[in-house]
């Protein structure tokens, strides 16, 4: 498993030889036990920098923040940011490469391999561990975590708390980086889509059933949305007001906005806002998991993402994330493509 | 009045009070969260905290102003107040209360929201004193607050294992009590007691605090330019958990909602807004005074211990942590006003 010394040194190195402006990791938070992103301007802020099976955010989320931050300074630091990533969030930089939002040379990439194991899903973790309180979280030596609480150390198997999307991950190893710590060897994921099952064993009833439930509770606080790395967009429509509105756009313009859904969180506009979320991430999600790891309502986001996921792979053999170079899905003209109406 | 409820006697007191609309905190998956109660047998109040707070039975998220409907002689316009139904809402922290006479003091005063208030006058508080504290994250203590504050409650139960000590504080509260008055005990002095006792214990457990938090809103006054905003909100996503979840925040948003556009038809509707949000502030012109992520957490911070105390002399805060808990970056109001506090030493 990668080593936290071996992080904190090369984030140290690439600080003090001015290689990057700044390093984005992870650092305890207050309460002591999960992780909150770090940004690290100095080498002595990267002793704070933690690495462990807590550690889910996919910090690729803050390369757009970093885009739209230069893009209003006159004078930007053109030098990359150092970010650390995980396999699943190497392969979300690759789709921002894929779609040309950033160039290579915006980011140094500390890739730290996951081997076969992964995160830790914190709401299993607590209904593990029946109302105790976790202090620390280790890898083990097998595939297992150690888990320190009150009442000592206790060793559970990776498999019962390990984070749902890391039970189906495709790339435990990150798939590009400038420098990869921890051992190349992966994570065997059997089927990848297998938490699909529940909801493709539902009958049309049932399914409409289940999601109208789930999506009744949403309370359209966006934190699936702004979590994700892929949802770049300047404008969006489930903004009242978008931002691509600026002192130059004209009355007119503004008046033939077309409002696509309300604000109401009603059944009818909180399923127009998850469809149209979950189909701009067609052929573009890598399952970060992070929709559904922010929701507060607990909706079961990635089976949305995940289904798409699939349709992508099944029917145009294609998989995001892997090959900077491979034009993007959904965003890419071929003349072989079959459908009558592109042309 | 205090009495004292068999806890197997709650179902059959919450039968005698048919005439009211009954919400409970109520489990789904591993949550909790307001919902009316169909069946009085399965209310649970073991709870924790529910996710969204009993704000939005009172304040809900989506509430019709007024319909419009064009015809021969124009368009008319038709106001919708929201009907007055006795409602009672069981089970609410002393935090959460504490926040709804909060609101009272926005939707009060000079002009009157006929919208909150028929909704707030028909409605009783049902507490239950926090033993223990449902989150690792409460910090009431720090902000006027305790696990068994009275504050806007109508009645105040306490979990003495199988039975309830209850008190209550207001008229509505007796009215509770009259409508199932032969399933109460009169409590023995050892009964209250014991609830001070576990009130005393459930207090120790809080560990969360903000220490000196008096003198934050004077130290905010000469904090509106620091850089400690910008340091402070980098990680910020720019979501809507932290004033959604809150207890206190009230902002809301009014839309024309077109049902038809010929002839005219619609419903003017107010929904919860959020100061978090880029466009909350945004200007036609394309102008945002609150640009970013910075100004947008000083709004939040600046609102609930600044501009508040000055307007109503309490901290628009009732240290519930939902917004330490669900933050998806961890950002923690505590930490901010610790920092706050130590600014510039």
């Amino acid at each position: 498993m990668a080593k936290l010394e071996e992080l904190k040194n090369e984030v140290k190195r690439i600080l003090k030889e001015g290689k990057v402006k700044y390093a984005i990791g992870y650092e305890r938070d207050t309460n002591g036990l999960l992780p909150k992103p770090a940004f690290i301007k100095k080498t002595e802020e990267a002793d704070k920098l933690i690495w462990e099976p807590t550690c889910v955010y996919n910090l690729s989320r803050f390369l757009v923040d970093e885009k739209r931050k230069m893009a209003k300074e006159k004078n930007p630091d053109q030098r990359p940011i150092g970010l650390i990533i995980k396999g699943c969030d190497s392969r979300a930089v690759v789709v921002l490469l894929q779609e040309k939002f950033i160039k290579r040379s915006d980011v140094y990439l500390i890739g730290v391999s996951c081997e076969n194991s992964g995160v830790v899903d914190e709401r299993k973790l607590q209904k593990k561990l029946k109302g105790k309180k976790a202090e620390k979280i280790e890898f083990g030596e097998k595939e297992n975590f150690v888990v320190t609480t009150s009442e000592g150390k206790i060793e559970i198997p990776a498999s019962e708390i390990l984070a749902e999307r890391c039970l189906e991950c495709k790339a435990s190893v990150p798939v590009i980086s400038d420098v990869l710590l921890g051992e190349k060897t992966k994570r065997k994921a059997d089927n990848p889509f297998k938490s699909l099952e529940r909801v493709e064993s539902m009958s049309a009833e049932e399914r409409w059933a289940f999601w109208k439930a789930e999506l009744d509770k949403c309370i359209r606080c966006y934190a699936c949305r702004s979590v994700c790395p892929m949802c770049y967009c300047d404008e969006c429509v489930a903004d009242t007001i978008n931002f691509a509105v600026t002192a130059d756009t004209t009355a007119e313009e503004k008046a033939q906005k077309i409002k696509w859904l309300e604000k109401s969180p009603v059944a009818s506009e909180n399923f127009v806002y998850h469809m149209v979320r979950a189909i701009h991430l067609a052929g573009r999600c890598i399952d970060c998991g992070e929709c559904e790891r922010v929701c507060p309502l607990d909706i079961p986001l990635r089976f949305l993402n995940k289904y798409l996921e699939k349709e992508a792979q099944e029917l145009f053999g294609y998989e995001p994330g892997f090959d900077p170079e491979q034009p993007s899905l959904v965003a890419c003209f071929k003349d072989e493509d079959p459908q009558d109406f592109i042309r | 009045m205090e009495k004292i409820l068999e806890k197997k006697s709650l179902p059959q007191w919450l039968r005698k009070l048919s005439s009211y609309e009954i919400y409970a905190p109520t489990k789904e998956g591993d949550l909790w969260n307001f919902r009316l109660v169909v069946n009085p047998e399965s209310v649970d109040l073991s709870h924790f905290q529910t996710v969204v707070s009993p704000k939005k039975i009172i304040f809900p998220q989506r509430e019709v102003l007024l319909e419009f409907n064009s015809n021969e002689d124009g368009v008319e316009v038709r106001e919708i107040l929201p009907e007055e139904k006795p409602t009672v809402i069981f089970g609410v922290r002393p935090c959460d209360a504490k926040a709804i006479i909060l609101t009272d003091k926005v939707f009060g005063g000079d002009f009157e929201d006929p919208y909150y208030w028929r909704r707030r006058k028909s409605t009783a508080l049902v507490g239950l004193a926090c033993t223990p504290p449902p989150s690792e994250n409460c910090f009431c203590l720090s902000v006027d607050g305790s696990p068994h504050a009275k504050d806007g409650l109508d009645m105040l139960m306490t979990d003495l294992r199988d039975r309830y000590f209850l008190e209550s504080l207001t008229e509505k509260g007796n009215d509770l009590i009259k409508a199932g008055k032969e399933l109460f005990q009169e409590p023995k002095a050892a009964d209250k007691k014991e609830a001070e006792k576990i009130w005393a214990e459930s207090a120790k457990k809080i560990k969360r605090q903000v220490k000196d938090v008096k003198r934050i809103p004077a130290k905010l006054k000469g904090m509106f330019e620091s850089a400690l905003w910008d340091e402070e909100s980098l990680s910020c996503i720019r979501c809507g958990i932290c004033t959604y979840l809150c207890p206190t925040c009230h902002c809301f948003d009014i839309n024309d909602e077109i049902v038809s556009s010929s002839p005219l038809k619609g419903e003017r509707v107010r929904t919860w807004d959020n100061c978090q949000f880029p466009d909350f502030t945004m200007h036609s012109s394309g102008h945002n005074p609150r640009p970013d992520r910075a100004t947008r957490l000083r709004q939040r911070i600046f609102h609930k211990f600044q501009y508040f105390v000055e307007r109503f002399q309490n901290y628009q805060c009732t240290g519930c942590g939902r917004c330490v808990s669900k933050c998806p970056v961890r950002i923690d109001i505590i930490e901010v006003l610790d920092k706050v506090r130590e600014y510039g030493k």
